[in-house]
């Protein structure tokens, strides 16, 4: 994104750059000897050229000239960063996920930096956080507590706070009331069955009970079904609408299906009306609490009230069982109602709502069950790294309060000392939500100075986080837009509360108020980068809401894989991606953009200089050949390849130090600061280039015979110097050495002197200009232009080493300190010990060696590589320092001696 | 370095400050120099000019390669690039184009002067131009025979040359386009200052200098007027090394960058010393 404001600032530069140069050019002209030397005549059309016109050509022909500072190739190699970068993803093998035997999936290729920018995560629970395998631990019929037992099949184990075995139920009316609960859970749901495959009847007969699957999209059902088999109700299959169960005593009972009132999420509960054997029509209904007890008439809701809460505390997830019968005229009218309402052409599915609505009411309160939906693995060590990450997690669920808040200590979300506030329809009930609100901020806000400040040490546990819960109703409270306006205040007020908590809990949402919320963080004041995980359908408007969207390949489906922009197998995985990939692909992209403009600058601010000295003439400096292949094959492929591999820090130390991620937050590397220093390194070293080489063949001679060289040479000269000192730039900016590396940037510099020598070598008959025509050869059998490349590539990265040296010593980052860290260690174990370790004990000796002899040109070279490794990383630099320094001097010593000139 | 461009009224060659190219005979003056120590090994002798543009771009391309080359084609029928000189009186130039118009034209001699009585100096005017210039990339056209003048029938001279091209030198050999003078003026120079090889000095034997101590005379044909756009004329005498001619901005620049680096090198082992602990420490932020 900060891409296209670099853009837009080149452009003015290369504007004003032509702009200044056709002034200038009309200004020097004024003279008429200057624009029209008898040497140099115009042509008579030129002669006759408008004045305006002439200087609006000569505008397009600067800017033409000066076009290669718009790094359009950036693009290309953007393109190609991102898009093979994101192999990289697929084929990370620790995010490989062995179960379910899938890999992570990247469906888009534009977002890989923007993984490492992330700052708030916002996650859904069920599927995500927890594993989404349900495994049904209780239920509760009239206050009584059952509690199947996994092993013994069929038999049940009374909990202790529950009198009652079954068998000895109170009361006839209780074992009814017991009966029918059962029976509800046997039918109210949409699960169908599949036969095992193999269908050979012995296996069948080992098997028994368990000889079918059941499949249902929702894993609750599944866990349902299962539970109240092993409480001895077996469904067997639906079967010509009517519904087959097994009972405890092995009886066959058969109901007639008549209606499924399907379950949704706005409702939060379905129904089923079916018709049993003995002719009564019984509506069973099953859902969440919140949706059931207002609808209840009779039962004991008290009781089963108080145990839902307890088991919401514990993290389960609760249903609600409620049943009432029908009269065959009852359910002749609820029927006619829902054949109006399916059969209306328009706003079915409001019309269907509203036929629910009516049918399903007065229940009579049967029970409730409870589903224990067990954490993902690491679920709780990815959330603890994401947030010394400085990610702020966020949790959205459909669940309920007590729920969603157990999930969420146990997945550390919420650590003991976190202080919870609560921002909940109940509490709202209490006092006006303006108050609860502004009580809230003020206790926020209290600790504010010390909360902001210390989010670079919020490492430190003594300091006091927040925790914000708040609920579906509250937030559709403070979203709602009010009449006098002031909604905006409450919005604001929210966004600051829930800026200052660390974690925050949202409860009982609806789907779109996911994507609600996720839109209001997305578009406060900060423009924070979004990250959004989800598993399910009803996780999908807030993937796509959020920047970026991650599905879970998991058991509700595909629908939010297929609608993510990545998909994983688990939520641990997010740790690896965030952390290591993100931060990879955000290190690396901002290198590449950063490098491509200073590349570029380095490449046509010459030009620009060399404008002052050929009468503002728009003759270029470089050979076309040059210009057009710098960008193409000179420099570009060790920028990609960087693009591709760089690791800064190691992947291991990166998922060890979750903190390293806040070295790049909030577009570090990309910011002005970094731009413009980027910029002015790139006109110091074009500066550098071209008075260096002014200075050289400016009136003197730089041949051993004597000869001259031509305006061809001095470009090719700059150019050599450029091109070496664009790629050593990028070598030393590499941390990570393989041999791809290795072989890309020596053989891209091998490249252009292969290809200079190429391009000098021969008459190439399709040219009708010789130019080039052994100007390179020359360049290279000159003694001084090599000393001259030498000394103008050592220059032009002096300040970059010395930048880069001191920054790190005095104020080394905390990526730094750790590339310095395991630099160390990896010395004390001795192994893979970096290029400059290996290297440099020995260059030091040949250096030392070599230098009162020193003629062959190669050799300085190398020392110079001494020298940047050995101050790049701050071995013994005086050591360096001081022999280059005798070396060079006496070197210089004997240049300035070994010339006689004279003049009169 | 001696200046002739003659803006001085003092200057023996003031006289000859408004010639024309095709003077004739052509104004001639003489400057008398002395040299403070002598050349002991081989000299060359350079011309230089300033304030002319041969990198401007109208000049630069304005020539062409394949006419150079020995191309009969083009020889007959020059580049476009060439305009305005590619043809005069409906003939094409040969060489086309403003840089061969605009070749070099006074005549240097030197004379060494003892006890009154002038010893002219050899000039060798061979081994001025890079070798592959002559050999490969300039050509003359080529055809039945050697004679120049007919293998240049039907072109004209450029302009402002009195010769045509094929009669540049006497001998054969550095006559035509492969003439040393012409390739070397050939090669557009980089810098509004420039200086190009005239002719070289060899050192006959070993007993004695090449150009002892002493007082000298240059002899010129004043034919270049630079004076319209403010332009300078020099001849530069100067010995070469492997380096080169003297150069002392690598001197220079070498000796001020290793300053540098040592400098750096103390301070970096300072801040090394004092902050080093700190960083051998690894204090890994938890």
């Amino acid at each position: 994104r900060s891409m296209n404001v670099f853009l837009i600032v080149y452009l003015c530069i290369l504007i004003s750059k032509a702009l200044i140069n056709t002034v200038l050019k009309y200004v020097w002209q004024s003279e008429p000897f200057r624009d029209e030397p008898w040497y140099n005549q115009k042509t008579e059309p030129e002669r006759k050229r408008n004045l305006f016109l002439q200087a609006f050509t000569d505008f397009l022909a600067f800017m033409v000239l000066f076009n290669y500072i718009i790094p359009v190739s950036m693009y290309v190699t953007v393109e190609m960063q991102k898009f093979l970068g994101s192999y990289f993803l697929t084929w990370d093998e620790e995010m490989f996920d062995e179960d379910t035997g899938e890999g992570p999936l990247v469906n888009t290729s534009d977002l890989n930096e923007e993984l490492g920018q992330i700052e708030y995560v916002f996650t859904d629970k069920t599927g995500t956080l927890t594993e989404n395998n349900m495994e049904f631990v209780e239920c509760c019929i009239e206050g009584h507590v059952y509690v199947p037992h996994v092993i013994c099949n069929g038999q049940i184990l009374h909990n202790c706070t529950g009198i009652d075995m079954i068998d000895s139920s109170p009361g006839g009316s209780g074992k009814e009331r017991e009966e029918l609960f059962f029976r509800a859970l046997c039918l109210c749901h949409t699960v169908q069955v599949k036969d095992d495959d193999s269908v050979d009847g012995l296996k069948k007969n080992q098997l028994s009970r368990r000889s079918c699957i059941y499949i249902s999209s929702s894993p609750d059902e599944v866990a349902l079904v299962e539970g109240i088999q092993r409480l001895g109700y077996t469904y067997l299959r639906l079967k010509d609408n009517f519904m087959e169960i097994l009972n405890r005593e092995n009886n066959l009972e058969k109901f007639e299906l008549l209606e499924v009132l399907s379950f949704d999420s706005v409702r939060r509960r379905m129904s089923v009306i079916v018709k049993s054997s003995t002719g009564d029509i019984f509506l069973f209904c099953k859902g969440a609490d919140s949706s059931i007890f207002p609808r209840v008439k009779e039962g004991k809701i008290d009781q089963i009230r108080s145990r839902v809460e307890r088991n919401a505390v514990e993290g389960l997830r609760t249903l609600c069982v409620a049943y009432k019968k029908l009269t065959a005229e009852e359910y002749s009218n609820a029927q006619k109602l829902l054949q109006n309402a399916k059969l209306a052409l328009q706003d079915r599915e409001k019309k269907l709502a509203e036929v629910y609505e009516k049918i399903e009411r007065d229940f009579i309160l049967l029970g409730a069950t409870a589903v224990e939906d067990r954490l993902q693995e690491k679920a709780a060590d990815t959330i603890e790294a994401l947030q010394k990450a400085g990610i702020k997690v966020w949790v959205l669920t459909g669940d309920k309060m007590e729920t969603a808040a157990a999930t969420c200590y146990a997945c550390k979300l919420f650590r003991r000392n976190t202080q919870i506030l609560e921002l909940t329809t109940k509490k709202i009930e209490e006092q006006s939500l303006h108050d609860v609100l502004f009580d809230l901020s003020k206790t926020v806000l209290r600790h504010n100075g010390s909360l902001t400040r210390d989010t670079f040490s919020g490492l430190s546990t003594d300091m006091q986080d927040y925790g914000l819960i708040i609920d579906g109703a509250a937030l559709s409270l403070i979203m709602k837009p009010r009449q006098d306006g002031s909604s905006a205040n409450y919005r604001e007020l929210f966004l600051e509360i829930c800026r200052n908590c660390s974690a925050v809990l949202c409860c009982r949402m609806a789907p779109l108020q996911k994507a609600q919320i996720v839109k209001l963080i997305k578009l406060s004041k900060e423009h924070p980068i979004t990250l959004a995980i989800g598993d399910g359908a009803n996780d999908v408007s807030m993937i796509l809401e959020a920047h970026v969207g991650i599905g879970i390949i998991g058991k509700e489906g595909r629908q939010a894989a297929r609608n993510s922009d990545y998909a994983i197998p688990k939520f641990k995985h997010l740790k690896k991606m965030l952390l290591v990939h993100g931060h990879f692909y955000y290190v690396r992209i901002s290198e590449l953009v950063q490098y491509f403009f200073y590349k570029n600058v380095c490449f046509i601010f010459p030009q620009f200089l060399y404008q002052f000295f050929c009468g503002f003439s728009q003759q270029t400096l470089y050979d076309t050949a040059y210009l057009t292949l710098y960008n193409i094959s000179f420099t570009s492929l060790p920028i990609l390849l960087y693009g591709l591999m760089e690791q800064h820090v190691s992947a291991d130390t990166l998922k060890r130090e979750p903190s390293l991620y806040r070295d790049v937050a909030k577009n570090a590397l990309l910011r002005w600061r970094a731009f413009i220093y980027w910029t002015f390194l790139g006109v110091f070293d074009a500066v550098v280039f071209f008075f260096g080489a002014y200075f050289l063949f400016e009136n003197t001679i730089v041949t051993s015979n004597g000869q001259v060289f031509g305006n061809w040479t001095f470009g090719t000269l700059v150019f050599t110097v450029l091109v070496f000192t664009v790629t050593l730039k990028l070598a030393l900016d590499t941390h990570y050495w393989t041999w791809i590396n290795h072989f890309m940037i020596w053989g891209s510099l091998a490249f252009y002197i292969i290809f200079s020598l190429l391009w000098g070598g021969i008459i190439w008959p399709f040219l009708n200009y010789q130019r080039m025509y052994y100007v390179f050869m020359q360049m290279l059998s000159s003694g001084p232009a090599w000393l001259g490349i030498i000394l103008l590539i050592t220059v032009s990265l002096l300040p970059d080493v010395l930048k880069k040296v001191l920054c790190r010593q005095l104020w080394p980052t905390a990526t730094e300190r750790i590339q310095n860290a395991s630099r160390h260690c990896r010395e004390h174990i001795s192994e893979f010990t970096p290029l400059a370790c290996l290297k440099s004990p020995r260059y030091r000796s040949s250096d030392c060696s070599n230098s009162p002899a020193r003629r062959s040109n190669s050799h300085s070279k190398k020392m110079m590589f001494t020298h940047w490794r050995g101050v790049d990383y701050s071995v013994l630099p005086s050591v360096f320092g001081y022999s280059n320094k005798h070396c060079r001097s006496s070197a210089g010593y004997r240049y300035s001696g070994s010339g006689l000139e004279t003049s009169v | 370095q001696i200046d002739y461009t003659g803006t001085e009224p003092s200057s023996p060659c003031n006289k000859c400050l408004n010639v024309s190219w095709d003077s004739t005979p052509p104004c001639t003056c003489t400057i008398n120099f002395t040299l403070e120590h002598s050349f002991e090994s081989n000299v060359f002798m350079y011309y230089g000019l300033s304030n002319f543009y041969q990198n401007h771009r109208r000049y630069v391309k304005s020539r062409d390669d394949s006419q150079l080359n020995g191309d009969n084609g083009s020889l007959l029928n020059p580049s476009k690039e060439c305009e305005p000189y590619r043809t005069n009186e409906d003939k094409p130039i040969a060489p086309c184009g403003a840089i061969a118009n605009s070749m070099f034209n006074d005549t240097l001699e030197l004379y060494r002067i003892d006890n009154d009585t002038r010893t002219p100096i050899t000039l060798i005017k061979k081994g001025i131009a890079w070798w592959t210039d002559k050999n490969v990339k300039f050509r003359n056209p080529t055809g039945d025979g050697n004679n120049l003048t007919a293998l240049f029938q039907g072109t004209t001279k450029p302009v402002n040359w009195p010769k045509p091209v094929y009669m540049l030198d006497s001998e054969p050999d550095n006559n035509g386009f492969i003439n040393e003078d012409f390739i070397v003026w050939m090669r557009t120079a980089a810098l509004p200052t420039f200086r190009k090889l005239y002719r070289l000095i060899e050192r006959k034997n070993n007993l004695q200098p090449t150009l002892q101590a002493g007082r000298y005379s240059l002899d010129i044909a004043y034919n270049y007027p630079v004076h319209s756009f403010d332009g300078r004329k020099r001849m530069i005498l100067s010995t070469i090394s492997w380096m080169g001619g003297k150069n002392p901005f690598l001197g220079i620049a070498y000796i001020t960058v290793g300053s540098i680096c040592f400098f750096l090198g103390v301070v970096l082992l300072i801040i090394h010393h004092k902050y080093g602990n700190r960083n051998t420490s690894a204090d890994i932020p938890n």
